[in-house]
């Protein structure tokens, strides 16, 4: 029982790391994924080329390789020194993981907006042209609203995913959960800790499946 | 009705557009002065929609001049160059005239009540309570106060067509165009947008109608235009065109009503 509490405790500390990578993360690849789609579906040949190359790039390679370049880049490639690097109380180990996980999702994320955006009629744009919306009101008032609705199922199933990638932060050895499972695994001879981390897993996900139906539901006024 | 230059509301002149190869407009003029109703018939493909796209600026013509309200929204110099004008008189042409498309086009995410007021209140920077006693006039009118904090998904096509109508005069325009109001409607539907229109041209609402309902352009328009190949085949008051078409052409296509 003393060591169920232990682990409990080593790993709900991990937790706070887990939880750090997941929130920032949705934070930063939200925005960025909308501005990839946004520059994918411009009529600039060159902007629209290179936003397929970055989402083709980023969701062509594995997560944990891109994880190794953001944190190892630096110091390979212009000898620079990572060890002091800090924001606030993030350390550059920490700083490359969000960094690695929010270009990764930014660029699943521009797909999901992408498909969302393309499926708007075009009837929608013209009502709002002749009516006299600005492009930007247009953008803002008619079209992201009613895509936002559309590209729901899908954005929840990459948040679902993305709490079970935090797990991908031990190759950094972020102290987050799943590196704490490991340890207290380890020192312990026992498959418990990785038991009570995938409860953790579960009920977090089940959490974000209850938030993200809510959402859902209170945008089912209207089909 | 004289014809001084305040009389007309749209004066479309020469007008010609390609889709690629294709020659949809091959010089349409078209003059339609204040409190007139125009209805254009045609078949299919024949280029009425393009010409209501066209004066309705979703689509560029490649030549041609449109003037709507006394603005020249694009002209045509000597030498074949085609202006349009700026962003600032664009958006005012645009307050001056009304669509109605064939698909509503409501936007769904936003109750009856706001798919009217939003532009008023946003675009014409009209206060909330203005908005929403111009809101309530129009929706008495056609007859759907009860609807007001309704969905768009929770009416009939017929009542939203008619919501969209509303919609299209909350701004006053000068000129209100219709794209086959009811050809996504059944029957039954139908009636109760056509009345809307008959109660808007007896008021003396300027308004082209592209339709295919032969009977009621015939009893509600004043003239109508019958385009085919992109080209206006015949034009002349509404029941002298459908009860005694001149042209071959709109015979054959009369027949068939």
């Amino acid at each position: 029982m003393e060591l169920l509490r232990t682990t409990l405790l080593q790993l709900g500390d991990g937790f706070r790391f887990t939880l750090g990578i997941f929130a920032f993360t949705l934070l930063f690849s939200i925005p960025l994924g909308l501005l990839v789609c946004k520059g994918r579906m411009s009529k600039i040949k060159i902007v629209s080329l290179l936003c397929r190359l970055y989402i083709s790039i980023l969701r062509g390679t594995p997560l944990m390789l891109q994880l190794f370049l953001v944190y190892f880049g630096p110091y390979y490639l212009f000898k620079a020194n990572t060890a002091n690097v800090k924001i606030g109380p993030f350390d550059y180990r920490f700083i490359a993981t969000i960094i690695a996980f929010s270009l990764n999702y930014a660029a699943y994320f521009a797909e999901i907006f992408r498909g969302g955006i393309q499926s708007m009629s075009q009837g929608q744009y013209e009502a709002a042209t002749v009516l006299g919306f600005s492009r930007t009101q247009t953008y803002f008032k008619i079209i992201l609203p009613q895509v936002t609705k559309r590209v729901l199922p899908s954005v929840s199933n990459e948040v679902i995913t993305l709490v079970k990638d935090t797990s991908l932060a031990k190759v950094l050895s972020v102290a987050e959960m799943f590196t704490k499972a490991s340890a207290a695994a380890s020192s312990q001879v026992s498959v418990v800790p990785f038991i009570v981390a995938g409860a953790f897993y579960y009920f977090t996900n089940l959490l974000v499946e209850v938030i993200m139906n809510r959402i859902e539901k209170s945008m089912s006024y209207y089909s | 009705m004289s014809e001084n230059n305040n009389d007309i509301v749209l004066e479309m002149t020469n007008i010609h557009k390609s889709f690629g190869k294709l020659e949809v407009l091959k010089g349409i003029d078209l003059k339609v002065t204040r409190g007139e109703v125009v209805a254009v018939i045609g078949p299919s493909g024949g280029g009425k929609s393009t010409l209501l796209r066209c004066a309705t600026t979703l689509e560029k013509v490649d030549s041609g001049k449109i003037v709507i309200g006394g603005d020249v929204l694009c002209d045509t110099d000597e030498s074949g160059r085609l202006s349009y004008c700026n962003k600032q008189l664009e958006k005012e042409i645009r307050s001056k005239f009304g669509l109605v498309f064939q698909n509503f086009n409501l936007f769904p995410h936003f109750s009856v009540r706001r798919n009217i007021t939003e532009a008023l209140i946003h675009v014409h920077k009209k206060s909330k309570e203005e908005a929403d006693k111009i809101c309530d006039g129009l929706l008495a009118k056609m007859d759907l106060e009860a609807k007001a904090n309704e969905y768009p998904c929770n009416l009939s096509g017929g009542q939203q067509q008619r919501v969209s109508i509303a919609r299209a005069l909350a701004t006053n325009p000068e000129i209100i165009f219709f794209d086959e109001p009811t050809s996504a409607l059944d029957p039954e539907l139908t009636k109760g947008v056509l009345t809307v229109i008959k109660e808007l041209a007896k008021e003396k609402m300027t308004m082209v109608i592209v339709t295919h309902e032969m009977s009621f352009a015939r009893d509600v328009a004043d003239r109508i235009v019958f385009m085919d190949g992109g080209v206006i085949v015949e034009e002349g008051p509404a029941y002298e065109l459908v009860t005694n078409p001149k042209q071959e052409r709109t015979k054959t296509f009369l027949a068939g009503y």
